[in-house]
């Protein structure tokens, strides 16, 4: 397998503040890597580095095998680029952003660019600084897509959108992948990233913490959930027993459980009692997998 | 009748209470405190420039005037110079006194510097943070907007009285302190007078920001207000030569207090009353504009758009262009119009020099060689010191435009695209040259323009004129050297600071005594009378090689460092 990115080693740090640490990723071609970590984390400072945005302080990075401080502007070339914050300019309108930025790449592919501007539902006559959040966020979206790069990196992509918008930010995506494109995305939304990616990399205080196949992630899924039964008497050991459940503890006529995998078990189960309430909540991204990430992070550290 | 439902107690209202004074005055108790926090350096930067300037040029007038005789010679040397070119000072009042000479040449300068500061100040206290989104986290906590509004106008108004404080007490210092001739002491009156005026003038043209702008947004009630400063300031200046404008005068804060000449002793308190009274009702209207209106909906004034071709679309050079246009396009019109102004007055200028045959001689053994009383000689006195001035600042617009793709974060973008980072460089920098060649044609067409109503020599002073784009060039390359190698964000500021600060060396170096190798630094004494047909070639060759070794630096540096975020 070809490595469109590589690092090793990985450093940049600003002074005395921390910025990444030792990052030693590699991503193929054709894959779509998920980058995944907390806010401040370091995820934008290691894509920064990938562009040249920004120079590593110890490490190295490459790109399409070409050291990202040595030649970018060949990286670049191949490469679809979405900060994660940015503005363009406001007194263009969001066609001619999209144009200007077609010109600078050159061959764009005329019809692509429409059909892009159509999906993601963009009026391009307005200004840009006439934009909501989401439109401004749609219109970076169709600059980095619409020369159809070997490498796309976003970062939150889709930060902003409205959720039909990102559905078919999702199939443009999936389109990509589907022509033997590589993605590096960085995003905090689990489902974003289990819709979309192969593997993920998780980093957390700046260095990597794990990187696995998306399907060890929906290992790891579970959710936590509360019965409130009727009377006082809660059964413990009929659910204790369960496949996948585990951490049950009672508070009153309240029983709470931790379950992995499938929950069908526990609502067969919870059919044969009378029950005043039933909440099954899906934990966030940052308590799952830095619950689970996080130690080895710190001890790595 | 409708209630508060479940209310309970705030706890951050019990705990605002706990905020100490000190931090409420200074520091992030208060919005008061934040804006005072907010405005420490330009607080005092003012009053120290001021207060430093007050001081060591009443000693330098003092030293190099000694003597009765010496008083009596620069009084008649003074009262020897036309009203053409008594424009841009005070009026000449007991200019044989400290008090009056600070006043006469120095004095007018001061409220322009300060009343600056201001209209910066004021257009941007709510506007840029409305704009830039903060403004709505702030308005969402349990203060009323109005206060907010209050409170960072009061910060402003509180940040103007220790500069005007500053001022006085510079005054009440050199008042005590320095012993010249009889005559020479600055009574308390004189310095509150002049602390007074300084201070109301300023906040006059700074209310005049802030009611503007929450109707038309930051960068164009800054423009207005400035406009209708320097408009104020040069009518009032020249209504006693071109009488035509003197009504004109008449409608501006200067005209108003024209007869206040606190330094020399005159006084005409009465006249602040209304400089204070429009003050205060412009900055009530902002208050209460800010109050009622949306938060950041602004109606900028329309200007035209661009046609298509002239966008610059195709790639960086002419999307660089494109967006310096306006800017160069509102710099060559202002700095035109001026050139059209003050060239057409040449033959008035003329007239009233061969009135003057004191004055001539006078000229003629400081610029020895050449015919003062020609157009040239009038338009190298007037227009190229303050031109230059204007090309700076023009210069220092045109590097910001090229900065902002990296201060607004464009550049993360831009530098995603096969743009290589010298690339980029190098066509900001073209595009800055561009732009200053384009508003240099235009002022010099106004220059043209003005020279063919005063009739005479035309080609002289348009080839001339050109001495502004030289130094503009100059000027941009330096900005984009330290842009290139710091940070783009440093770049317009430097500029803006190198042009101040060249023009207070040539301005009050001499008067200061400051050593003839430092007042040399300064780009602009290199150029020779370039009105007159004089050129110095070290000024051009300088010019040059800054301009082209700035950007060479620039992009030596910009390909080593990373890009500000």
């Amino acid at each position: 397998m070809t490595a469109i990115i590589q690092t090793e080693k990985l450093t940049k740090s600003y002074g005395a503040h921390r910025g990444v640490t030792d990052i030693d990723l590699e991503v193929n071609e054709g894959e779509a890597f998920g980058f995944l970590g907390p806010n401040g984390a370091g995820k934008t400072t290691t894509i920064r580095v990938l562009l040249d945005h920004i120079r590593p302080t110890g490490g190295r990075a490459l790109v399409f095998g070409i050291e990202t401080t040595v030649d970018p502007v060949a990286i670049h070339r191949r490469v679809g680029y979405l900060p994660g914050e940015f503005t363009l300019y406001d007194k263009l309108t969001g066609g001619q952003t999209i144009e200007y930025f077609a010109n600078l790449r050159g061959g764009v592919d005329a019809a692509y660019q429409v059909d892009l501007v159509k999906r993601l539902d963009v009026d391009p006559s307005r200004k840009f600084k006439e934009y909501s959040k989401g439109n401004k966020q749609k219109i970076g979206l169709i600059v980095a897509l619409q020369h159809r790069p070997d490498l796309l990196v976003l970062d939150e992509p889709t930060s902003g959108l409205d959720p039909l918008v990102q559905q078919t930010f999702y199939e443009v995506i999936r389109e990509a992948k589907a022509e033997g494109r590589t993605i590096f995305l960085s995003s905090h939304i689990l489902s974003e990233v289990e819709k979309t990616c192969d593997r993920v990399a998780i980093v957390r205080d700046g260095r990597l913490a794990k990187v696995d196949r998306v399907e060890a992630l929906r290992d790891l899924a579970h959710h936590q959930v509360e019965l409130r039964f009727a009377g006082d008497d809660v059964p413990v050991g009929a659910f204790a027993g369960l496949p996948g459940v585990s951490e049950v503890t009672t508070d009153g006529n309240l029983l709470r459980m931790r379950v992995s995998g499938s929950i069908t078990p526990v609502v067969r189960e919870a059919a044969n009692y009378e029950l005043l309430d039933f909440v099954s909540r899906e934990p966030s991204l940052e308590e799952t997998f830095l619950a689970q990430y996080g130690d080895e992070a710190g001890q790595a550290a | 009748m409708t209630s508060e439902v479940g209310r309970r107690p705030s706890p951050a209202a019990q705990s605002i209470s706990g905020v100490p004074l000190l931090s409420r005055i200074y520091g992030f108790g208060s919005v008061f405190g934040k804006t005072m926090r907010d405005s420490r350096r330009a607080v005092l930067l003012v009053s120290v420039l001021m207060g430093l300037t007050l001081i060591g040029v009443s000693n330098a007038i003092v030293s190099q005037f000694d003597t009765a005789e010496a008083r009596k010679e620069l009084g008649a040397v003074v009262a020897a110079v036309p009203p053409i070119l008594q424009g841009l000072a005070s009026k000449p009042v007991n200019v044989e006194t400290l008090g009056g000479y600070l006043q006469y040449k120095y004095g007018a300068f001061f409220p322009l510097i300060v009343s600056l500061w201001s209209i910066l100040a004021l257009s941007a206290t709510l506007a840029a943070e409305a704009r830039r989104g903060s403004l709505e986290f702030v308005a969402a906590t349990a203060i009323t907007r109005r206060r907010i509004a209050l409170e960072k106008l009061l910060a402003h108004v509180a940040g103007l009285t220790i500069a005007s404080l500053v001022v006085f007490l510079s005054l009440a210092v050199v008042g005590r302190t320095v012993h010249g001739l009889p005559g020479d002491e600055i009574p308390m009156q004189a310095a509150v007078g002049y602390a007074l005026w300084l201070g109301l003038l300023s906040l006059a043209s700074g209310a005049l920001a802030f009611a503007l702008a929450p109707f038309v947004g930051r960068g164009s009630a800054a423009g207005v207000a400035g406009a209708v400063m320097f408009g104020g300031f040069i009518f009032n200046g020249y209504q006693a030569a071109i009488p035509a404008i003197a009504p004109l005068a008449n409608l501006s804060w200067f005209g108003w207090t024209s007869n206040h000449i606190p330094l020399a002793g005159v006084y005409d308190w009465a006249t602040l009353l209304p400089v204070a009274l429009v003050a205060i009702v412009l900055l009530v209207v902002g208050v209460e504009a800010f109050a009622r209106r949306d938060i950041g909906a602004t109606s900028p004034i329309p200007t035209p758009s661009l046609p298509r071709t002239l966008i610059g679309l195709r790639g960086p050079t002419g999307r660089a262009v494109g967006q310096n246009l306006p800017s160069t396009l509102a710099w060559g019109i202002g700095i035109g119009l001026f050139g059209v102004a003050i060239a057409g007055s040449g033959r008035s200028f003329v007239e009233q020099l061969s009135n003057s045959p004191d004055f001539v001689r006078l000229l003629s053994s400081v610029f020895p060689g050449f015919d003062i009383g020609s157009v040239g000689g009038f338009l190298q006195l007037l227009y190229v010191e303050f031109g230059l001035i204007l090309a700076g600042l023009a210069a220092a617009t045109l590097v910001g435009v090229w900065a902002s793709d990296e201060t607004s974060g464009r550049l993360e973008f831009l530098l995603a695209t096969p743009l290589s980072r010298v690339r980029w460089l190098t066509s900001g920098w073209a595009a800055i040259l561009v732009g200053v060649a384009v508003f240099t044609v235009i002022q010099a067409l106004g220059i043209a323009l003005g020279a063919m109503i005063a009739g005479g020599d035309i080609a002289t002073p348009v080839i001339g004129s050109l001495v502004l784009g030289l130094y503009a060039a100059a000027l941009a390359g330096i900005g984009v050297a330290i842009g290139g190698l710091f940070g783009t964000g440093y770049a317009a500021p430097a500029v803006a600071v190198i042009t101040i600060v060249t023009w207070f060396v040539g301005v009050i170096g001499p008067a200061l005594g400051l050593p003839k190798a430092f007042q040399d630094l300064a780009l602009t004494s290199h150029y020779g009378f370039t009105m007159l047909g004089q050129w110095d070639v070290v000024g051009i060759v300088a010019s040059v090689v800054i301009a082209g070794g700035g950007v060479a630096v620039g992009a030596w540096g910009f390909k080593r460092r990373d890009l500000r975020s």
